[in-house]
């Protein structure tokens, strides 16, 4: 299965991986709808750690490189925080 | 929008090897921090008509080629040297007079192998291994130096420097640490304390580094880490609890349970552990001593213990008399880097002397007609290399608007001058310049030889080794060139 970096790179959607998915960066951060982010598995300490770092963290953050795609994704919205450039 | 049809970028670099800190500053152990080096790459692979980047390594600016030189060959110059200097000083005795006072920044650049700072080897060589008293060339490669180091300053940095120093030889062995550095540090060391003035809320490190420390002993390094409950409760006045709330405080909130679950860890069985790494807040240094009347060597860092005080975001270390020795061998100043000026733009009132970075609005400096800048050196040395996405973006948007103007305002040019002009402008202006001045360029597809070289099979220590540095220019030029 494709983390929701790679199907974002697949697609050219503009979306940083600096650290090329190894949890060494906060460049994926994505926000998801309460509802949904309520689904996802939870966030290993590691991928914590990086959040705490992401510009304009949510309470629905989630790094992209640590979402595993399944089928239930599908129609979902997903926000990439807006850096202001 | 004007009638920019293509933008050619020349990246011009000081040593034969890209990537600033990327290849000197992250540790060895953090390989995937690296990762963004394949970004870089991918600039030089990816050309297209409208534009290219191309490399210019071994070029210095200053030196090889001035800066009004430069700005005369292009369109638009950006600086992005970062801060080279550490010249943040403490301020106390013994801080320039005693051997094994270091700067952490030469510590670092010497265990990534940087080439101007080989000469670091024999420092650290002699604070580790001449205390000793055995023969250091009998020692076992995983012999344990008994040497304390004392770091000075809490930053990313300071716990890069105790944990490569607590790792040692075995714990490094499979990362691109220099095999040269690897047999100067051994099994590692077997105390390092790192010392910061404020309490551990206002600490500059971040939770990932933080949490390394914490495994050190689980990932088989036989280090234990230490951090006093005492130190803490000291630390956590009704300002830091301020610091610690809502959505901004979360980091901070999350590295204060860390340290609080580590300080209940620790248990006499660890005093198995033959090495220690302990984090002791509330304590600044206010002079180094030598180890004896006779000697020009450091022998302790005296501290003085301080308290807390003032508004939150806004808390002081305020002295409180109380002192502690602490035994040094060798002692490393974390306490940040800072800019210089290039050559040429001392004087100038481009330079801010204070701050250590170049005067700029967005990334366009005062007073200069086409020169930008951006990183370390447009605003100062803070940050982690993601901070620099935004940075860069802000300066990218000044150079457009730039441009812009430049083309709405452009004269129009007669044809045979501009034919004239354009063989001396930009990328071929540059080459024929260094070409007439004996300066041995080093372009991307040398570079990839260079980093080849590197990791040639007959130079590598195993398997799992990425690669093993050149660790001269010399070197590197033969390999580019050969």
């Amino acid at each position: 299965g494709k983390h929701l970096l790679d199907v974002a790179h697949d697609n050219n959607i503009e979306l940083e991986g600096a650290c090329g998915g190894e949890l060494a960066c906060s460049t994926c951060h994505l926000v998801f709808d309460q509802v949904f982010y309520d689904t996802l598995p939870p966030k290993s300490d590691e991928e914590e750690d990086m959040l705490d770092l992401a510009f304009e963290l949510t309470e629905t953050s989630r790094l992209g490189c640590q979402i595993l795609v399944t089928k239930e994704f599908d129609g979902i919205k997903i926000r990439i925080p807006d850096d202001g450039y | 929008f004007g009638v920019v049809t293509g933008i050619d970028v020349d990246i011009i670099e000081r040593l034969p090897t890209p990537y600033g800190l990327v290849r000197y500053g992250v540790a060895p152990d953090h390989p995937e921090v690296k990762n963004v080096e394949n970004d870089f790459a991918a600039l030089f692979e990816n050309q297209n008509d409208a534009s290219s980047v191309s490399y210019y390594g071994n070029v210095s600016v200053g030196k090889d080629i001035s800066l009004s030189k430069l700005q005369s060959l292009y369109d638009v110059v950006i600086l992005a040297y970062g801060c080279q200097a550490a010249c943040k000083r403490l301020g106390i005795p013994g801080e320039d007079s005693l051997e094994g006072v270091l700067r952490a920044r030469e510590f670092v650049a010497w265990y990534n192998g940087h080439p101007e700072y080989g000469h670091i080897g024999s420092i650290v060589q002699k604070c580790l291994w001449n205390t000793s008293g055995d023969d250091e060339r009998e020692l076992d490669s995983s012999a344990i130096s008994p040497a304390r180091v004392v770091v000075i300053g809490q930053g990313n940095v300071a716990l890069d420097c105790a944990r490569i120093l607590a790792k040692g030889k075995p714990g490094l062995i499979d990362t691109d640490t220099p095999s040269q550095v690897l047999d100067i540090l051994k099994g590692g060391v077997s105390h390092v304390s790192v010392v910061g003035r404020r309490g551990h809320i206002q600490g500059a490190f971040t939770i990932k580094e933080l949490r390394e420390l914490t495994k050190l002993k689980d990932e088989g390094n036989n280090a234990t880490f230490i951090v006093r409950r005492e130190e803490l409760e000291r630390g956590m006045t009704d300002s830091s609890k301020e610091e610690l709330k809502g959505a901004a405080g979360r980091p901070k909130t999350r590295i204060d349970k860390l340290l609080q679950d580590s300080s209940k860890l620790y248990h006499s069985s660890d005093e198995d552990s033959k090495k220690q790494v302990e984090l002791r807040f509330l304590m600044s240094p206010v002079s180094l001593v030598p180890k004896d009347s006779n000697s020009d060597r450091v022998g302790n860092v005296i501290c003085e213990r301080t308290k807390l005080e003032g508004e939150a975001f806004n808390q002081k270390a305020v002295g409180t008399g109380e002192t502690e020795s602490f035994p040094a061998d060798l002692v490393l100043v974390s306490i940040g880097y800072k800019g210089m000026p290039l050559e040429g733009m001392e004087e100038s009132q481009m330079f801010d002397q204070s701050k250590g970075v170049v005067v700029n609005e967005h990334g366009k400096v005062f007073g200069a007609d086409n020169l930008f800048v951006t990183g370390w050196i447009k605003r100062g040395p803070t940050g982690i290399i993601g901070t620099n996405i935004m940075d860069s973006k802000d300066t990218a948007n000044s150079i457009m608007s730039f441009l812009d103007l430049k083309n709405n305002n452009a004269q129009p040019q007669s044809s045979s001058s501009e034919d004239e002009s354009e063989s001396l402008f930009g990328r071929n202006g540059l080459e024929e310049f260094l070409k007439s001045n004996n300066v041995e360029f080093v372009n991307w597809e040398q570079y990839l030889r260079i980093e080849s070289s590197e990791k040639e099979p007959s130079r590598l220590r195993s398997g799992d080794h990425p690669r093993e540095k050149f660790l001269s220019v010399e070197d590197m030029l033969i390999a580019a060139k050969g």
